[in-house]
């Protein structure tokens, strides 16, 4: 992407990368997780969508039989009988549950209508007279309600569902072109920087080793050249010394080159 | 047959309007019927302004408040307006037993409105508000007085003592049963006394008994009376009404009565009522009719789903439109006043029912209205 400035700020150590490296893991599960289950919600919502188009054009109808069986009792009864109905309906005949259905994890109500068995509080409107329309518009209306409700279920389920697929693509959106590049960016800068340190570290190890060698190369030559000396005073006097103090020098230059492999 | 009887002219012989004046003014509201040819061309309208329009030789006046596109509603309240209107010109040059007549004429509607304010008293409304919905026919000028009442105990004593219905109550329905029984079982108690009372004024009055008024009248009641009690128990079926309670809202008269009623009240089906009115070839027809309609039941009666079959009751006003029809066919009788009332409120309804075919855009059932000119 941007390159190497978007990555996060970390230092770039070993701990980190491995870090990242388990982060980088998480977010691509994660991405391939999300992205299923923006599927499946899709899926969901295409077919909810599709039946809010058949539950609609059913309303339509629905509602056009009920208007004109409302037609029908004015006719036949002959008035209003408007006050009289609401006047004498006591308790909900029609009544909605709600349950809740679960897609892939998001929870969506559905309501369910059912009527009440035995409760007909104006059965006997328009006893003597357009009773019978009374009943049917009541219950053309009842089919009414009810695809009403349906369409009511659905439009809940269509908002919620909305919601949540923007969410869930917005989070697999953000994954895919914000996390794991990043993450990315940061393991390949961690990886560049600890590359750099390793050839920092062996360039310094070989100026290192290379002073050393000059070190002990100058110091043989001394050593040599005192040695040279001695034998020569020795030639002279006679006596065997130094041998020790030569052995002291290369133990500790073994022992420091073993630790820095180590680092 | 009714010629044969010595006292012919019934309407009231006033000096300044001389014989039958008022029989003539609703022989001309008679005239002023909607025929074939309108309801036709009302079919034909696309919108409800043209169906204002196509109204308008007839409605006019009354029409011309309504805003463009009014709602049915409002359509039909405006056309009641006019019957209203045309109704109470008359009842106010009526005089003698012709007014008396058409006082009962407005009874029937007294109790829907007395109906109405007893239900907004027992759920403890404000009943003033309920006057608006009264039906204007049946308005009384003590009707606001009833709404003082505030517990049902009183109405029924405001309505024994302010309304002419006193004596539909008294004997049948205590205060108690006001409140303890369904509203629709008071105002069917209310409306089986009130044809009976109706029935016994007709062939009781000394300026009708043997007239054609009383043998118009009582054909009419007569069918009336028939076509609640089959209602009645068609609309009975389901319900927690009993057959006991069920008996007592038959009126006592009418062409089924005794024999068919009896049956009646012993029918637990559309089958039981078919047999119950076996008797009387108009009905036998009727559900021969409506049985082949759609199946069997009284669930078969023109489903909303649209079947082209005429219904029970289509056919029951189809009936009474014929009887009323056949009312001005008679001289001298006051049955034509009734007959005009119903064969307006006919036409109120088809107006009603084709505004709201055209409003809804249904027009295939369009043609379910009833004419008989």
């Amino acid at each position: 992407m941007s390159g190497a400035a978007d990555r996060e700020a970390v230092f770039p150590t070993r701990q980190s990368l491995g870090l990242m490296k388990a982060k980088l893991k998480g977010a691509e599960t994660g991405h391939s997780l999300l992205k299923r289950k923006s599927e499946a919600l899709t899926k969901r919502f295409r077919e909810i969508t599709r039946r809010i188009d058949e539950a609609k054009r059913k309303m339509g109808r629905v509602m056009q039989i009920a208007s004109l069986s409302l037609a029908e009792v004015t006719y036949a009864v002959g008035g209003n009988i408007g006050f009289q109905i609401q006047e004498s309906a006591r308790a909900a005949r029609f009544r909605i549950r709600t349950k809740q259905e679960n897609v892939s994890g998001v929870l969506l109500p559905t309501f369910e209508s059912y009527l009440t068995e035995g409760n007909n509080d104006f059965a006997m409107t328009g006893l003597g007279k357009g009773g019978q329309q009374v009943q049917r518009c009541r219950d053309t209306y009842a089919r009414a309600v009810e695809a009403l409700v349906e369409l009511a279920s659905l439009q809940t389920a269509f908002v919620i569902l909305d919601e949540v697929i923007k969410v869930v693509n917005r989070r697999v959106n953000a994954i895919e072109h914000v996390i794991i590049p990043r993450t990315e960016n940061t393991i390949k800068y961690i990886n560049s920087e600890l590359d750099e340190l390793d050839r920092e570290e062996f360039y310094r190890l070989k100026k290192v080793a290379g002073k050393k060698l000059r070190d002990n190369a100058a110091l043989d030559a001394e050593m040599k050249l005192k040695r040279e000396e001695k034998a020569a005073r020795e030639l002279a006097e006679g006596q065997p010394e130094v041998q020790e103090d030569a052995s002291g020098p290369s133990d500790l230059l073994a022992a420091e080159e073993d630790e820095d492999v180590i680092f | 047959m009714g010629m044969m009887s010595p006292r012919i002219p019934r309407f009231p012989v006033d000096a300044k309007y001389g014989v039958s004046y008022l029989e003539g003014i609703v022989r001309g509201y008679r005239n002023g019927l909607l025929t074939g040819a309108n309801y036709t061309n009302l079919t034909q309208c696309e919108t409800i302004d043209d169906l204002k329009l196509q109204l308008g030789p007839a409605y006019g006046d009354f029409l011309a408040s309504l805003p463009p596109n009014p709602s049915t509603s409002s359509l039909a309240a405006k056309t009641t307006d006019k019957l209203v209107a045309e109704f109470r010109y008359v009842r106010a040059n009526a005089v003698g037993s012709l007014a008396k007549f058409m006082d009962y004429l407005t009874y029937g509607y007294m109790i829907d409105n007395v109906a109405l304010l007893i239900t907004g008293t027992l759920h403890e409304r404000d009943t003033r508000e309920l006057l608006d919905r009264c039906h204007p026919l049946g308005w009384f000028e003590t009707m606001p007085v009833l709404c003082v009442a505030t517990n049902i105990e009183e109405l029924y004593n405001s309505v024994l003592i302010e309304t002419p219905l006193a004596p539909y109550f008294q004997g049948s329905l205590s205060h108690q049963d006001l409140d303890e029984l369904n509203i629709e079982i008071v105002r069917n108690t209310l409306y089986k006394n009130y044809l009976e009372d109706f029935y016994q004024f007709v062939n009781s009055h000394p300026d009708m008994v043997g007239t054609p008024t009383a043998e118009v009248m009582s054909e009419i009641l007569e069918f009336e009376a028939d076509r609640r009690a089959i209602n009645i128990t068609l609309n009975s079926f389901g319900t927690e009404l009993s057959k006991a309670d069920r008996n007592k809202l038959y009126p006592t008269f009418g062409l089924l009565y005794p024999e068919g009623t009896l049956m009646l009240s012993r029918a637990d089906d559309f089958e039981g009522v078919r047999l119950a009115v076996d008797g009387i070839a108009d009905y036998k027809n009727f559900f021969e009719a409506a049985g082949l309609g759609g199946g069997s039941g009284p669930g078969n009666m023109a489903g909303g789903t649209g079947s082209d079959g005429k219904t029970l009751e289509d056919m029951f006003y189809q009936k009474e439109m014929e009887i009323s029809k056949g009312a001005f066919t008679r001289q001298f009788t006051f049955a034509i006043v009734y007959a005009w009332v119903k064969l307006r409120e006919q036409e109120i309804r088809n107006i009603t029912w084709i505004a709201e075919c055209i409003a809804q855009n249904q027009k295939e059932r369009i043609g379910n209205y009833i004419s008989v000119f």
